[in-house]
């Protein structure tokens, strides 16, 4: 099973212009939405589903696919928009985000929405899941890979370090944990308020293969996947640095952008930064 | 009928059908947060290595690592004292599980006072109460080693999520052999017309016991096991209690939510004229630490207090 665009890295990138633009406008147009993280993402969800996630775009339930789970379930508007940029989803439901019953909540939801595999929004509980579906094809000898994509504030749930445990203790090389490392979570910088650093090292004692690379670069991100160590019995972590809000100025860097959405003049301001 | 000298742990019963269901090549995983002990499950481990994951100390890891597998395909049992995943995996249970609707059987334990002088962090007297307020799972909670097994047999065939709230005490056999569980129906156990004694897992041997020392006294109590909390007919208790006109409910486990919360509620919106009395821990305090039996005895969850209860509710009924 492959990818079914195998997009080049240089059509990932023109397709994350489009995918931004999308999150801008679906989350004024909805008038709530997590801006800040969504674009922290967008780079990273560009380069699985268009390039390296193997899986059908007729059957979504293949049972060969490599599994992704958005454990910040938070950035669901970037999957969103980033599942509509490449025809998995109907644009014009990008309209219906958060409204009542519509197939697109603030949060996964498998039972509403194609391609998403789990439910999730509380944080910390990704990793785990993915342990679950790494253990589950080792077991079963299915040759999928499992993919999790955390925040970087979510990592001080300790929810997470058991499952690293897990991972490294059942030798899941299948599983590719990346960290979406903007630095910053809902009320501040991470450092200030509970420290992650030095992460690499954390990472590295718990038994993962530790890479660390540009989260917010496609080409690199891309490169460092698939030059990823194979059968070597040690769990994938990946740590993408991140921007928060990457691409649109007066956003970038923001702790206030978490949960804000462009109003007014910032909408037109944000899609013509991204136009040049 | 009660027979005393052949009784069994109802973990045996579970282990053995987990056995049975392996060698009929069930795509089943049972996890473990080193429960094996707990478990019993060293039967099934030595049978079936590659089908038994221990996840260490860590009942978050413990129920996400299920609800993955799950999602990956198997049959995914959790096996562990029935505090620790209702308490500690309580996000799990509800978002990885319950939300995402996977395909896991989360088995509770040595639940109610099993553990007694251990005292409350080791208690669960609100397992159903909690499991109750999750949408989308299957409560049930076997009282003998017949009804377990197929209760086990349902749960492996069941596409959900199920909650087996387990003993850690043998038991004898309340069914005949050729009783079969039905989820949702109502498991009258000895036919009666003078009280209702409706009570759950463990508490419906103290029943039985209540019942026929009722008898000698002279009252005719019909015993109904509340083994499948959820589903539940409600026509099946309410049949009952238009024959008795008394409801006495009993359970290890606090009156708030568990079979006396159950039975209140479907009186009440059936709007049946009907007196109701919840044996059980008290609603709002921590159940008082000390042998089990004693435990029991102090709510009057034994046979004797139920009978006390029993008498005290037909004397105020003219």
């Amino acid at each position: 099973m492959n990818n079914p665009f195998g997009f080049s890295p240089e059509e990932v990138v023109e397709n994350t212009v489009e995918i931004r633009k999308k999150i801008l406008t679906t989350n004024h147009n909805a008038g709530q939405g997590h801006t800040g993280a969504d674009l922290s993402e967008t780079d990273i969800l560009a380069s699985l589903y268009l390039r390296l996630l193997r899986f059908s775009k007729d059957d979504p339930q293949h049972p060969d696919r490599d599994r992704f789970i958005l454990s910040k379930g938070h950035g669901v508007g970037g999957l969103y928009c980033t599942l509509a940029q490449a025809g998995l989803l109907d644009s014009n439901l990008l309209d219906t985000y958060l409204q009542f019953n519509t197939k697109l909540p603030g949060h996964p939801v498998r039972q509403k929405t194609p391609f998403v595999e789990v439910n999730t929004g509380a944080l910390g509980h990704g990793l785990a899941l993915g342990v679950g579906l790494a253990l589950a094809a080792k077991k079963s000898g299915n040759g999928y890979l499992t993919y999790v994509l955390t925040g970087d504030g979510e990592l001080q749930e300790g929810s997470n370090w058991e499952a690293a445990m897990t991972a490294a203790h059942y030798q899941l090389d299948n599983l590719i944990w990346i960290v979406d490392r903007n630095g910053l979570q809902l009320a501040d910088c991470t450092e200030t308020i509970m420290s992650l650093e030095p992460l690499d090292d954390k990472l590295a004692a718990f038994g993962m293969s530790v890479h660390t690379t540009n989260g917010n670069d496609p080409a690199e991100f891309i490169a460092t996947v698939e030059s990823l160590p194979k059968d070597d019995g040690k769990p994938k972590a990946i740590i993408a640095q991140t921007t928060k809000g990457k691409g649109v100025s007066f956003i970038e860097g923001q702790p206030s952008w978490h949960h804000r959405i462009p109003k007014g003049d910032e909408l037109p301001q944000a899609l013509e930064e991204l136009a040049c | 009928m009660l027979t005393e000298n052949h009784t069994q742990d109802l973990r045996e019963v579970m282990v053995q059908t987990f056995i049975e269901e392996a060698e009929q090549d069930r795509n089943l995983v049972v996890l473990v947060s080193d429960s094996t002990s707990t478990a019993k499950i060293k039967p099934f481990m030595e049978r079936f290595p590659d089908k038994l994951v221990n996840v260490g100390i860590a009942e978050q890891s413990l129920v996400g690592t299920a609800a993955g597998m799950a999602l990956g395909g198997f049959v995914a049992v959790t096996a562990n004292a029935a505090p620790f995943l209702v308490h500690r995996a309580n996000e799990q249970v509800k978002n990885d599980v319950c939300y995402t609707n996977a395909n896991v059987k989360l088995v509770g334990l040595n639940a109610g006072v099993c553990y007694g002088a251990l005292a409350s962090t080791h208690h669960a007297i609100d397992d159903v109460s909690i499991m109750r307020g999750f949408g989308n799972i299957q409560i049930f909670a076997p009282s003998d080693p017949v009804e377990a097994k197929q209760i086990f047999q349902y749960a492996l065939d069941y596409e959900g999520p199920v909650y087996i709230r387990m003993d850690s005490a043998p038991f004898p056999v309340l069914h005949d052999p050729d009783y079969r569980f039905e989820p949702g129906k109502v498991d009258i156990l000895r036919q009666g017309r003078d009280i209702s004694i409706i009570a759950m897992g463990s508490t419906v041997h103290e029943a039985h016991a209540a019942a026929f020392m009722l008898e000698e006294q002279g009252i005719d109590a019909e015993v109904v096991n509340a083994s499948s909390i959820r589903p539940v007919e409600h026509e099946g208790i309410l049949a009952s209690l238009r024959k008795t006109g008394l409801a006495l409910t009993v359970e290890e486990h606090s009156m708030h939510g568990g079979v006396g919360s159950l039975v209140a509620e479907i009186i009440a919106e059936a709007g049946l004229g009907c007196r109701l009395k919840r044996l059980g821990f008290v609603e709002g305090k921590f159940a008082v630490p000390g042998p089990r039996g004693a435990m029991r005895a102090h709510i009057g969850i034994d046979a004797q207090g139920i009978v006390t209860a029993a008498r005290e509710m037909l004397s105020r009924t003219p």
